[in-house]
């Protein structure tokens, strides 16, 4: 994982961790101001739809107590028919009010008065018919008594004011009334596009609501409208006329506080996420980039450390030699030669593990290599050494040919390692063993010997750097991070399994690249 | 990568010839009310629903301005000559919608139908009224231009009649123009009631000849707009001749005033205020009047009772055809209707002795001469001098029409003959 990488996930694990909480408790704190915004905004239209409601009947009294009064002050006149008709000229919602009596013919009876409720208005008791539609304006026919048995003043109001009341209500930009009569028709409506139901008759989606809420049914607090919308609403009844007034506004446009308060907070929230992220980063990768300073001075040192006491010791032995050489004893040249050829040996080992730190594996240098024959040419490599050792080397072949992609040269090291260090680790007279394998899928190269084995506690830090017990020979303590960092750079992995007294397995698991020509010629891609 | 560049090259064939997303074409749909009868340039057929279309489909010779200066129609240039005579020049590109172009023999054919003779002379036309006794202008503003073409009248204006029904007149612009009206619907409705419902609904997006009460059912409805014109009929309380003119003056001055508009049509109606006399409307004892009225005349003809005080007598509400024959019997005192009044050559028709529309036998030589000289203040001040009515309100013509029309404005003679100006946003 890069530098970058590592700074950014920081940064925004930091962050995230920081401000989601805020963020969830905001969100919450959201809604429940949401749901309080919505009744609030229901029990408002409650409050103007019981307004609307309270002044509609009112009007609706009022016309109805001036038809009284005219009836009352014109009635007993002598003029009485010239003077109703021009009751009209300073009353027009009154409309032509006439007397009706029993001479008067059926045909000029107002036209929604039922012939029981004419009877009744001859009779004394005052009497009105239900809301109707009468040229372009809601109309109500109404019967007063003229204070004469067997005769009632009689009269069509416009309700046009009553319509122009309810149009008049609004409600935020888009909220508007609607006012339904006893049987669910649209009387007048705020909305423009509804009045159309107005004229027409055609019930609409409020309507049988309307009608429920006249028979006690509870009329519902959100809605879907006649064009589909979905609004709050707010209802009241006036239970004389047995119509209902309906207030409503588009949820979107009532809860519109609520929804700009959150996408606030949204933004909000993502800004300063987005800054934490940022400055958290910065922060993150500087400190970074001190410890890798830090880390780089302490690997130096430990590297100086090792190579000073690796070379003290080489340069103490080259010493004596010399020493032994000024005595210029002929006796002692077979030794100074062996002495010499023995250090030789052990220095320029010393110069080809750290030249092997310095080699980068690249992929697309990667040439296909068959394992099997990979483990031959390391078993041949080490064997030499082995034979120093007494210790017998032995290598099984897994059953068919096992391909994978790698740098040679640097695989072959890091199998060198294992296999130079299962010998190191074994008592003469033993066995390693190389085994070729293939195993879930991927390739396998295990080295298995029968030493003493790693104690459990040393397990943990068998491949970090510089931690080599060893102290014979030149021990950088590098070589087992080496493999590791070979092994890593193939896209493969490397596992130890050691029980004290009986041996220690190291095991290279590879990605299988099928079987393959192993000519340097063909392309060779990353698997 | 050859791949990627045959999909790219693809793509941009595939967008580059799929036709882009379809501009909807505005359709100008009226709603009218009652039967919508033919559509005819002659035939008096001026009353019917379908006339509405007559100012976009018979132009012409010539049509008046808001100020009723003379603007040319069919006639590319107009000289007045003496005794109710003009002289006209024809515009020499206009052709007929049928592709015929339009001859001098279909303009004296088409103004002889209209009631006035032409003669040929000197590449232009001169044109009298036939009744020498009508001013020539207002004549000529009644006489559309046409010709019969397989049975079917054609005209040189910016439509055409496409089809017709009983219920529906459609129209296209001959020549369609980008950003204008070019497709009308009339459409007939049963009543009012159906006409205002569709309109609300949005079946149609233009609907005339409202009362202002009705404006209520429009007002807050986005998709609509009021439009407001001057009309060129006065609502009046027209005397009965038999009356003497002092008393005709006094009651001319007693229901000419703001009371009388405002008990007849309550604030805010009446286009016009000059000619109120506010504060002097006593009337001089003698004989109760009788007040005739029909359809929409009814509140008129109470107010002018109660503005006449003790002289108002009977208000009797008739049907149209009982109310002209008691007029042109003189079996009246006051009745209320309403005659044309702009332009001013139109009162011509009204008042002046023997005219057509002069039901109520109206004579006055001073206005009779200031008519033959065409010196219409000299006409109007003969009316005030010797009044056949009160004039009591020019109503304000009110319309409602879709918002996207960028410039609805009324005509100053007929209603909708700015139609195939108006621009429609796109």
């Amino acid at each position: 994982m890069t530098r970058q990488r590592m700074a950014l996930l920081l940064a925004a694990l930091v962050a995230a961790t920081g401000v989601l909480p805020l963020l969830i408790l905001a969100v919450f704190g959201l809604q429940i101001v949401r749901q309080r915004g919505e009744r609030s905004s229901q029990e408002a239209l409650q409050a103007i739809a019981e307004q609307a409601a309270a002044r509609i009947a009112t009007y609706i009294a009022q016309q109805r107590e001036m038809l009284r009064a005219v009836g009352m002050a014109v009635g007993n006149q002598p003029d009485a028919p010239r003077r109703l008709i021009d009751v009209s000229l300073d009353a027009p919602s009154l409309g032509k009010v006439r007397l009706v009596s029993t001479e008067t013919p059926r045909t000029a009876w107002p036209r929604a008065l039922k012939a029981d409720q004419i009877a009744a208005a001859l009779r004394g008791t005052e009497v009105a018919s239900d809301t109707y539609i009468a040229e372009l304006s809601p109309a109500m026919d109404v019967c007063v008594p003229s204070g004469k048995p067997g005769s009632a003043f009689c009269t069509t109001l416009d309700l046009l004011e009553m319509q122009r009341q309810v149009q008049r209500i609004r409600v935020g930009e888009q909220g508007y009334a609607l006012a339904f009569d006893r049987i669910g028709r649209l009387l007048a409506a705020g909305a423009g596009p509804m009045r159309a139901a107005v004229l027409s008759g055609e019930p609409v989606a409020e309507s049988p609501l309307a009608v429920a809420l006249s028979s006690g049914t509870p009329a519902p607090a959100r809605l879907r409208n006649g064009e589909g919308r979905d609004v709050l609403a707010g209802w009241a009844s006036l239970p004389a006329l047995g119509w209902t007034i309906a207030v409503e506004q588009p949820a979107e446009e009532a809860l519109r506080g609520a929804r700009t308060a959150l996408g606030l907070l949204a933004f909000g929230a993502a800004v300063t996420l987005l800054f934490s992220i940022t400055i958290g980063y910065v922060l993150v990768r500087r400190m970074l980039a001190a410890l890798e300073l830090e880390e780089r001075f302490r690997t130096a040192g430990k590297i100086a450390a090792g190579v000073t006491h690796d070379l003290g010791h080489r340069l103490t032995i080259l010493r004596q030699i010399e020493q032994l050489a000024a005595m210029n004893d002929p006796d002692y040249l077979p030794r100074i030669r062996e002495s010499l050829a023995s250090e030789v040996a052990t220095l320029r080992r010393f110069v080809t593990d750290f030249s092997d730190l310095t080699r980068e594996a690249k992929p697309q240098d990667f040439l296909p290599i068959e394992l099997n024959t990979f483990a031959d040419s390391v078993l041949a490599g080490a064997q030499g050494y082995a034979s120093e050792a007494n210790v017998a080397l032995e290598l099984q072949r897994a059953a068919s040919e096992l391909w994978v992609r790698g740098d040679r040269y640097l695989l072959e090291r890091a199998a060198l390692n294992l296999t130079r260090n299962a010998i190191e680790a074994s008592k003469p007279g033993s066995r390693v063993c190389l085994r070729v394998d293939r195993s879930d899928g991927r390739a396998m190269l295990a080295v298995e010997d029968q030493g003493a084995g790693i104690p459990p506690d040393r397990i943990a830090t068998l491949f970090e750097s510089f931690s080599s017990t060893k102290r014979s020979g030149v021990h950088l303590g590098m070589g087992l991070p080496n493999v590791r960092r070979i092994v890593a750079a193939h896209g493969g992995a490397i596992s130890v399994k050691s029980k004290p007294g009986e041996g220690t397995t190291f095991r290279l698991s590879l990605p299988v690249n099928g079987p393959q020509s192993s000519s340097p010629s063909a392309p060779a891609t990353m698997p | 990568m050859k791949r990627s560049v045959r999909r790219l090259l693809l793509l941009i064939l595939v967008v580059g010839c799929t036709a882009p997303p379809g501009r909807e074409v505005f359709v100008l749909r009226i709603a009218v009310w009652g039967p919508l009868g033919e559509l005819a340039p002659t035939g008096g057929n001026e009353s019917s629903l379908a006339s509405i279309a007559l100012p976009w489909v018979f132009e012409r010779l010539f049509s008046l301005d808001a100020t009723g200066q003379l603007k040319p129609g069919l006639a590319a240039r107009v000289e007045r000559l003496s005794g109710q005579r003009v002289r006209v020049e024809l515009r020499r590109d206009a052709t007929f919608s049928d592709g015929s172009p339009v001859t001098e023999e279909d303009v004296v054919r088409s103004l002889r139908a209209g009631g006035l003779q032409a003669i040929q002379s000197d590449g232009g036309l001169i044109v009298a009224p036939v009744d020498t006794g009508l001013p020539v202008d207002a004549v000529l503003l009644e006489a559309r231009i046409f010709r019969e073409s397989g049975g079917k009248f054609v005209g040189s204006g910016p439509f055409a009649v496409v089809s017709q029904t009983e219920t529906e007149l459609r129209l296209i612009r001959r020549t369609p123009q980008a950003g204008h009206v070019n497709d009308v619907r009339v459409i007939a409705h049963p009543t009012p009631r159906d006409a205002f419902a569709h309109t609300l609904k949005g079946d149609a997006n233009l609907i005339t000849d409202l009362e202002s009460r009705w404006l209520e059912f429009f007002r807050g409805v986005p998709s609509l707009q009021v439009i407001h014109g001057t009309g060129r009929s006065t609502d009046v309380i027209a005397f009965n001749v038999a009356l003497p003119r002092s008393e005709r003056v006094q009651l001319a001055r007693a229901l000419e005033t703001q009371r009388v508009r405002e008990l007849a049509y309550g604030s805010g109606e009446c286009a016009e205020s000059s000619g109120t006399s506010d504060g002097d409307g006593v009337v001089a004892a003698g004989p109760v009047l009788r007040v005739l009225s029909w359809g929409p005349f009814e509140r008129l003809a109470l107010a002018a009772r109660r503005a006449l005080g003790d002289r108002g007598g009977e208000v009797l509400h008739l049907a149209p055809q009982d109310l002209v024959a008691r007029m042109k019997s003189h079996d009246f005192d006051l009745v209320a209707v309403r005659p044309l009044r702009w332009p001013p050559s139109a009162m011509a028709l009204v008042w002046r002795t023997g005219a057509p529309y002069n039901l109520v036998g109206y004579s006055n030589p001073a206005f009779d001469r200031a008519v033959d000289e065409g010196d219409w203040r000299a006409a109007e001040s003969a009316l005030r001098e010797d009044p056949p009515a009160a004039f009591v309100c020019t109503r304000v013509h009110l319309a409602v029409a879709d918002v996207k029309i960028k410039n609805p404005v009324l005509g100053p003679y007929d209603l909708l003959e700015t139609l195939p100006e108006w621009e429609v946003a796109q």
